[in-house]
């Protein structure tokens, strides 16, 4: 039934929803509404640019943006920051096919493999990079032949971000883990790892190290990679479609950390990723395991911290999980304009060249004219682990594969899930067997 | 615009079938054109954005679509259907979504209820409750995830330091994968609650107070006349609450993404999460569109239970 | 509805004014205690919000050990964001595209729930059995094909991309007939018999009378529009005119342990709800008791 017009839309209702709407309107920059309304595309003298880089790694690519447009008043560089992980890559795969791709994009190397299988990047040819002086010799030698599918390029490598060991200086040294000079001193084995540990939670009173668990399944994966790789083990095979863990290593490892954080109570088995940074900033620990993008924050806080390689744990040749960012091209409709070409490897050429910012942020440069620089050697905690580069694992290449995918989330889950003690490591292992070969068994679609 | 008049008891004989479809228009029974020209604007933008996306998403659950590739794809048949019905994971998220169902949709009615019944006593600071209730459920989901993310942070949230200054171990709210899907559920209760009080609180003031006098006549308690007259009269209420509230709960997405991405473990993967996933970071658009479609159907069936179940209820229906 | 019968005896007149004054005072004492109880939980419904603004008030390095005490409160979180972030823009793209949405919503479902509702064609059912289905349709399947449809005509990353697929909105064709069932066919069969077309009719007669549904329907479609997250995070990735919960999601993780910062970005993103929450209260909830219990 109708209801008499008490209940209707009064006068007063208009007028305050027209305030309301003038004053929301009024807030913000035209430019935006007019973004809004109509979708202009890109003008000749415009460069497209998606990062995704937030905290201080944002703070920091800002900065190489703006040394960009110094350098290129011509240039109206757009850049955009999304939010990391799986929508970055989702919005860029849609862009791409929908042929509205920025002109340059950072992605991770293990995923750009999968965006070049589906046909979004556009191949970089020697002869085009030459005329930006960037040739194959004058870049990290591991990064770049990662990036490489069939001796065919698609990336350039601007950094590479190993997992490493934060450590507390002042908490070390009075553990007495410290050298003459002041730096941790080299741990290597299995029990000189145990036995440091042990010595920080004396001192700390709480936990020698941590990492990030709940929540993060990146973390965990990165510290089982890390050891796992160290005992030579591998995960995949024949880009995805064979699954070749090895059992025996794989319990090894899950048994080893288990004991840390279950048995021994070195490490907290329950902590989410800002938790294990807390923790160790404000000294609840001595150690703390996770990629060296952090250091801003503990530089933030003041924790009197360094960094250093992870411990060779299980001894074999040194191996250690990483990812590198690289800088890609996706494909678009008018690729074959020289001059976009060129303002795009501009602008990566450019990013190289201020490489000094983003090394400041804790990632080891790619770039070598940079990379051995007196410059970069003077820049510490930041080149104590150089050598990372050399030795970095990359997540096994698979079409399911990659930084933030659902590789890492299987098997960091099925890893933290056993440092928090409530999943065995055979039932792990199984349940990353069963797991993975659900994805391998899939056909890849891209 | 022509104008017909016509006296709306007496029914013309529909004119023999060799008419053809444009000459429908003549009929007098037919209000045809008017008809699709009022339609129109809405039926357009639907079928353009929701009918033809829809069934372009089942044509694309019989192929083998790539989120990336341009085209349909390779043909597939019903292996994605056949996947989906086998797959540890895809049952695993329609699990989970029943158990959010179960976990939220008695505290979303029953609370809701008691609120209100309690409310109705209350005629001065009716207002106050209605702004404590009501104004999460205006919240987007980002802020609602954001605010109890928050809440739920080990060793620092509001909830954390509440449990340990009680004495009780603290939860790992969303990192214990027993928990967190009753975390995902008090989130989602304390968010959405206001909507079932809102309607429960009109609910009763539909009922006539006469027959709460007359039952107080005859000497009946408080609690007598809520079993006897309030909850019967809320029946049809009750009934629209419980189905609104089991296909909301069955179409969960936001909370899981934002606060747990599925997690921990893909203990709180609820189906629309999962077929985001396939979707959005597999690639797989083929396969997610038949995982969709099975869950359509599901809800679909859901929503048909309830219109039958009605249906014999309020023959007039 | 149920039927109930109730048997009533005869009461002396003493009898009565006594029963009836311990009868009211015993509710009066029930009603009290109910009103207390509801009290304490809508306080406790009140904590999250209130937590949140608390945690704002304070500088970051307080919220690493948090009461709610706040020893040093600053608005530093809340200016940061607005001088340094994009969420002015955010509101004007979330104003912008819910009110559009709102305005169109009405328009379109109205009109079609006048030829639902008035009308007599061939394919009436069907036409009612397709709206119905839409309401049970999930999002996500539709994504893909709108992504490509509107990449199409190059209304991708604009204000349209988020405005066009959310107007047809099923539900709001229902209300809509709903209630101009309730209202009588004389009305504008006397209003059609002078000579008015049927759009006059609608326009002239039946509308004017349908103030409660057009109010419920354009609040719920504004709000609705406002709080979608998915669609308008993939479609959208200029920040400039993303909308508020697709802009917090994008910086979601990147405050780090900054917990005052990211608090003051869901007091921001919560702001304008609010606000049209305290402006048009009655009309809302007046909105949804009217419709819901029709439905």
């Amino acid at each position: 039934m109708t209801g008499p017009p008490r209940n209707a839309f009064t006068r007063r209702d208009m007028l305050r929803a027209t305030l309301l709407g003038a004053g929301t309107l009024a807030l913000p920059s035209c430019s935006a509404v007019g973004a809004g309304l109509l979708d202009t595309g890109p003008s000749a003298g415009s460069l497209a640019y998606w990062n995704l880089f937030g905290g201080g790694d944002g703070v920091r690519m800002t900065q190489m943006e703006d040394g960009y447009r110094r350098a290129n008043p011509g240039v109206d560089l757009q850049a955009v920051t999304l939010a990391w992980g799986n929508p970055y890559y989702t919005k860029l795969a849609l862009a791409t096919v929908g042929d509205k791709p920025p002109d340059v994009a950072v992605s991770h190397l293990t995923r750009m493999k999968t965006l070049a299988a589906g046909n979004l990047l556009q191949e970089l040819r020697p002869e085009d990079l030459e005329r930006h002086g960037m040739t194959a010799d004058r870049f990290n030698r591991r990064a770049w032949d990662a990036g490489l599918i069939d001796g065919r390029i698609y990336a350039i490598p601007i950094d590479t971000h190993p997992f490493v060991l934060f450590y507390n200086t002042k908490i070390c040294d009075e553990a007495g883990l410290l050298d003459a000079k002041g730096k941790l001193r080299p741990i290597r084995g299995q029990d000189a790892f145990v036995d440091a540990l042990t010595r920080l939670k004396k001192v700390t009173g709480q936990y020698g190290a941590t990492h990030g668990i709940n929540s993060d399944t990146a973390t965990p994966w990165r510290l089982f990679q890390t050891l796992y790789a160290q005992l030579g083990g591998e995960v995949l095979a024949d880009d995805g479609t064979r699954i070749v863990i090895d059992d025996a290593k794989a319990r090894q490892v899950l048994d080893f950390l288990r004991q840390l954080t279950v048995e021994k109570g070195l490490m907290p088995g329950s902590i989410d990723y800002q938790g294990a940074i807390a923790l160790f900033a404000s000294g609840a620990a001595g150690f703390h395991l996770n990629g060296e993008w952090e250091i801003s924050t503990f530089q933030t806080a003041q924790t009197p911290f360094s960094m250093t390689l992870v411990p060779n744990v299980f001894g074999g040749d040194y191996a250690v999980q990483a990812d590198s960012h690289t800088l890609v091209l996706p494909v678009r409709p008018d690729q074959d304009d020289r001059a976009r070409l060129d303002l795009s490897l501009g602008f990566v050429r450019s990013m190289l060249d201020q490489s000094l910012t983003w090394a400041e942020g804790g990632h080891v440069p790619a770039w070598q004219p940079f990379a051995t620089s007196g410059r970069y050697e003077k820049l510490t905690p930041q080149s104590d682990y150089a050598a990372a580069a050399d030795a970095a694992v990359y997540d096994p290449p698979a079409w399911y594969s990659g930084s933030g995918s659902n590789f890492e989330i299987v098997m960091g889950s099925a890893v933290g899930a056993v440092e928090s003690g409530g999943m065995s490591a055979e039932a792990a292992i199984a349940q990353i067997r069963s797991k993975l070969s659900e994805l391998a068994n899939t056909a890849p679609p891209v | 615009m022509a104008t017909t008049i016509e006296p709306p008891t007496i029914r013309t004989p529909p004119p023999a079938r060799r008419t053809t479809g444009t000459r429908r228009e003549a009929r007098p029974l037919g209000h045809g054109r008017p008809a699709l020209l009022m339609l129109a604007p809405f039926l357009v933008l639907y079928v353009l954005f929701i009918v033809g996306p829809a069934v372009y998403g089942v044509v694309m659950s019989f192929f083998d679509t790539s989120m990336v590739s341009t085209g349909l794809g390779t043909f597939a048949g019903f292996d994605n259907y056949g996947e989906a019905l086998t797959s540890g994971d895809f049952w695993a998220a329609m699990w989970h979504t029943l158990w959010f169902t179960i976990l939220t949709t008695p505290p979303l009615i029953v609370l809701a209820l008691v609120f209100a019944l309690l409310a109705e006593r209350a005629r001065r600071a009716r207002w106050f409750f209605r702004l404590a209730f009501f104004l999460p459920y205006i919240l987007p989901s980002a802020v609602v995830a954001l605010i109890w993310i928050w809440m739920y942070t080990p060793a620092l949230g509001l909830l954390t330091r509440t449990m340990t200054a009680l004495g009780f171990a603290e939860p790992n709210w969303l990192g214990d994968p027993d928990w967190a899907m009753v975390s995902l559920a008090v989130t989602t209760v304390w968010w959405t609650l206001g909507f079932n009080f809102v309607l429960y609180l009109a609910g009763l003031q539909d009922i006539p107070r006469d027959l709460y006098e007359a039952s107080a006549i005859d000497g009946a308690g408080p609690w007598q006349q809520i079993r006897m007259i309030t909850l019967p009269l809320l029946s049809r209420t009750t009934s629209l609450v419980v189905v609104l509230q089991i296909i909301a709960s069955m179409k969960v997405f936001d909370q899981m993404y934002i606060m747990t991405q599925g997690g921990p473990n893909f203990a709180t993967r609820s189906l629309l999460e999962y077929v985001f996933d396939v979707g959005f970071t597999d690639f797989r658009s083929g396969y997610a569109a038949a995982a969709s479609t099975l869950f359509f159907v599901a809800v679909l069936a859901v929503s048909t239970g309830w219109v039958v179940m009605t249906r014999r209820q309020e023959p007039e229906l | 509805m149920a039927t109930l019968t109730y048997e009533t005896r005869a009461l002396s007149t003493a009898e009565a004014r006594r029963y009836a004054a311990s009868a009211d005072r015993r509710t009066r004492l029930f009603n009290r205690c109910c009103t207390g109880v509801l009290i304490a939980f809508a306080i406790l419904w009140l904590v999250p919000l209130a937590w949140a603004l608390d945690t704002a008030l304070k500088p970051n390095a307080e919220t690493t050990n948090p009461t709610w005490l706040i020893h040093n409160p600053t608005l530093e979180s809340f200016r940061a964001l607005l001088a340094e972030g994009d969420v002015l823009n955010w509101y004007a793209a979330s104003f912008i595209t819910s009110a559009v949405v709102a305005a169109g919503t009405v328009v379109t479902a109205s009109m079609a729930a006048y030829a639902l509702s008035r009308l007599r064609f061939r394919f009436r059912w069907l036409a009612f059995w397709a709206i119905l289905i839409g309401i049970m349709i999930p999002s996500q399947v539709l994504i893909v094909p709108r992504f490509r449809e509107l990449g199409s005509v190059n209304l991708l990353n604009t204000y349209w991309a988020v405005i066009l697929p959310q107007i047809p909105i099923a539900i709001a064709v229902f209300v809509f007939k709903q209630f101009f069932d309730g209202i009588p066919k004389d009305l504008d069969e006397a209003a059609r018999i002078d000579g008015a077309g049927f759009f006059r009719a609608y326009a002239q007669v039946v509308m004017p009378l349908a103030r409660p549904a057009v109010s419920a329907v354009a609040i719920f479609s504004f709000v609705w529009t406002w709080n979608d997250l998915l669609w308008p995070l993939l479609a959208l990735s200029n920040p400039k005119i993303m909308t508020i919960p697709v802009g917090l999601a994008t910086v979601q993780g990147t405050y780090g342990i900054r917990y005052a910062d990211t608090m003051a970005s869901a007091i921001l993103g919560a702001l304008p709800l609010v606000l049209v929450f305290l402006l048009f209260q009655r009309r809302i909830v007046e909105g949804i008791a009217g419709t819901g219990l029709k439905g």
